[in-house]
């Protein structure tokens, strides 16, 4: 009997321990440090680490106990065996009276029904581990998704705690205020993203402090180049008991939406500006006829000219305008057919031929004709043709020459027209601008009236509706070359007469 | 007011041809320039008793001329009149700094325009007359 005590004890040890030693090892594995430290997204307690730890007081507090149980039996033996009296025992074994019997049996009856319920308890805790450790895994799962969510997001993240030290940024993060996100855990947030970037820091501390509801703000951010504007959202983290944690600022680049902006506000104003210029003139001259201020015929009929003139004008600038937005916006209707590019020029050599005698302005068309077939809108490249042609004739002074050449480039399977003049030219700064919209040579402003959109019309339907190129060349008071390049329909259908 | 000399600036020829044309209507001596640099050499030169400036041209803007023109001795106490196609092009600010008698958006009445024009003079003679 003393032998199976001691064996119970051993195996009561040896187990515990098992559970310490397995408890404990958890615990480190985990990290105590990461295990309490709250993020949102971490199980707050070791639950694995704690069940076997409470296993292993379960398991010596059991064994304490039994072998307490088993020494009390082995009292109440010794007892019967020493008075005897309870019945008969022949130096081996106690023949106990029926009384004794009795005792012994509810004894028997007790323990067993402690025992019963000691094995209920055990299969309780059992199924309880079993389920923190489901609830464990699930947390971790959750949590482990959550993390890779915020981590593939791009715009930048980062989460402070209670002190204002980062507990989480994303890689976006890292990048815009140059910090490995990593391994700057727990430090102050102002300390890493630096002073110059005060205004984002006071704004997310402002509010995490305020503990109020999400705010947004745009922020100016310049760390490396051009700076850049940011749509800033600050939320407070709460805790299951409703108190403020931390905050979580998303800051979503908003920079390409606030030039477009921009260029829209520009494209507005100017149209409106473009549109009140002749405007001005028609309502002006209009109310110098109503009030009489025209006192003969002649001057009447200037102001009627003007009047006209300029009403024609302002029809131009709403189909230029118009025809430009359809392009841009892809709504307009194209009927691209195989043509030659020779033929369509000398259509438009026709109809500009009047103008440019009236201007004494010589016009040289191109020899000798290539039968270059490229598949074209007939009408939008017509148009960009007599744009170039009469944008030449325009800015060339009496007695000067424009000259359209196409070519045929095999070996890059395009075909190129070039339109030349002996006009005024374009200074060097202004040459990269003359495609924008409405953008005008200030120095040349004078020369002829225009609307500022013929050359970005000319640029859209070449480079947007038929992927061509659109070039320029030019040098003050020599001339000016434009022109553009157009994919051949087949190198097969090209061939010189 | 009449024979007083009106100096009209605008890269635009028509509007320079129709305020010209009032102008000269109603007795005044009228020189013009198509840009801000150009203007503020004319004005230097022939001491226009008012300025009728565009906002928006080439070289130099109407308000880039003004503001040569009050750092200049001789040009500082020109009364300048704008014209602008651009609303809320200049700010009260600007207007008061700068010391542009008025503002007139385009499309304007030239009626409005000698009306403005009247109305800065007479106090100019005033204001020399005290």
């Amino acid at each position: 009997m003393r032998l199976t005590r001691i064996l119970y004890a051993i195996v009561t040890v040896i187990v515990a321990s098992s559970l310490l030693i397995s408890g404990l090892a958890e615990w480190q594995d985990s990290g105590a440090e990461e295990g309490w430290r709250y993020t949102g997204y971490v199980q707050r307690i070791p639950v694995v680490s704690v069940c076997y730890i409470l296993g292993a007081v379960g398991v010596i507090y059991l064994g304490w106990y039994q072998l307490r149980l088993t020494r009390a039996v082995m009292s109440i033996a010794t007892l019967l065996q020493d008075e005897k009296s309870g019945g008969t025992y022949d130096g081996k074994k106690f023949f106990p009276t029926t009384h004794r019997l009795t005792k012994i049996n509810e004894l028997y009856q007790a323990l067993s029904k402690h025992f019963a319920c000691c094995t209920s308890r055990i299969t309780e805790y059992e199924k309880k581990i079993r389920d923190l450790q489901v609830k464990n895994q699930l947390s971790k799962r959750r949590g482990e998704n959550t993390e890779a969510i915020i981590y593939s997001i791009r715009d930048a993240v980062i989460v402070i705690d209670e002190s204002d030290r980062l507990l989480m940024a994303n890689e976006a993060a890292g990048r815009l205020f140059n910090f490995d996100y990593n391994s700057s855990q727990l430090k102050p947030v102002s300390e890493l993203i630096g002073p110059d970037q005060s205004e984002f820091t006071d704004f997310l501390s402002h509010n995490r402090q305020r503990k109020g509801q999400a705010t947004r703000k745009e922020i100016e951010i310049s760390k490396e180049g051009p700076p850049k504007i940011f749509d800033c959202i600050v939320s407070c983290v709460y805790e299951q008991d409703r108190q403020v944690c931390g905050a979580v600022a998303v800051l979503h680049d908003i920079t390409r939406e606030k030039q477009i902006q921009q260029m829209k506000n520009d494209f507005v104003s100017h149209v409106s500006h473009e549109l009140k210029t002749p405007l001005a003139s028609i309502t002006a001259f209009t109310e110098m006829l109503a009030d009489g201020e025209a006192n003969d015929e002649k001057t009447r009929k200037e102001f009627y000219s003007v009047i006209q003139s300029q009403a024609q004008r302002l029809n131009r600038l709403i189909e230029d305008i118009l025809n430009c937005s359809r392009i841009e916006s892809g709504l307009i209707k194209v009927n691209k057919e195989t043509a030659s590019l020779t033929m369509l020029i000398e259509e438009q050599l026709k109809m500009i031929k009047g103008y440019a005698e009236e201007k004494k302005v010589e016009v040289i068309g191109q020899k000798p004709i290539i039968y270059d077939q490229v598949d074209v809108d007939k009408d939008m490249i017509q148009e960009v043709i007599v744009n170039l042609l009469s944008n030449a004739v325009k800015y060339t002074p009496s007695g000067g020459s424009v000259k359209i050449e196409t070519e045929v480039d095999e070996n890059a399977a395009l075909v190129r027209v070039r339109v030349t003049d002996t006009g005024v030219g374009i200074p060097e700064d202004d040459i990269e601008y003359v495609f924008d919209k409405f953008y005008r040579v200030g120095a040349n402003n004078k020369q002829a009236e225009g609307t500022g959109l013929g050359l970005n019309l000319v640029k859209q339907i070449i480079e947007k509706v038929h992927n061509g190129r659109v070039f320029v060349m030019s040098k003050v008071g020599v001339g000016s070359t434009f022109g553009f390049e157009l994919p051949l329909t087949t190198r097969q259908a090209v061939r010189a007469v | 007011m009449t024979g007083k000399r009106v100096l009209v600036v605008d890269d635009e020829i028509h509007i320079v041809h129709v305020v010209a044309i009032k102008l000269r209507n109603n007795g005044y001596e009228v020189i013009s320039a198509d840009n801000g640099a150009e203007a503020f050499e004319l004005a230097c030169e022939e001491k226009p008793d008012i300025i009728v400036t565009d906002y928006q041209m080439p070289v130099m803007s109407g308000l880039e001329l003004v503001e040569k023109l009050r750092q200049g001795d001789d040009t500082k106490d020109i009364p300048v009149i704008m014209l602008t196609a651009r609303s809320f092009a200049i700010t009260k600010e600007q207007q008061e700094d700068l010391r542009i008698s008025s503002c007139l958006s385009k499309p304007f009445s030239p009626k409005e325009l000698l009306g403005n024009i009247e109305d800065v003079l007479y106090q100019k003679q005033v204001m020399v007359s005290n």
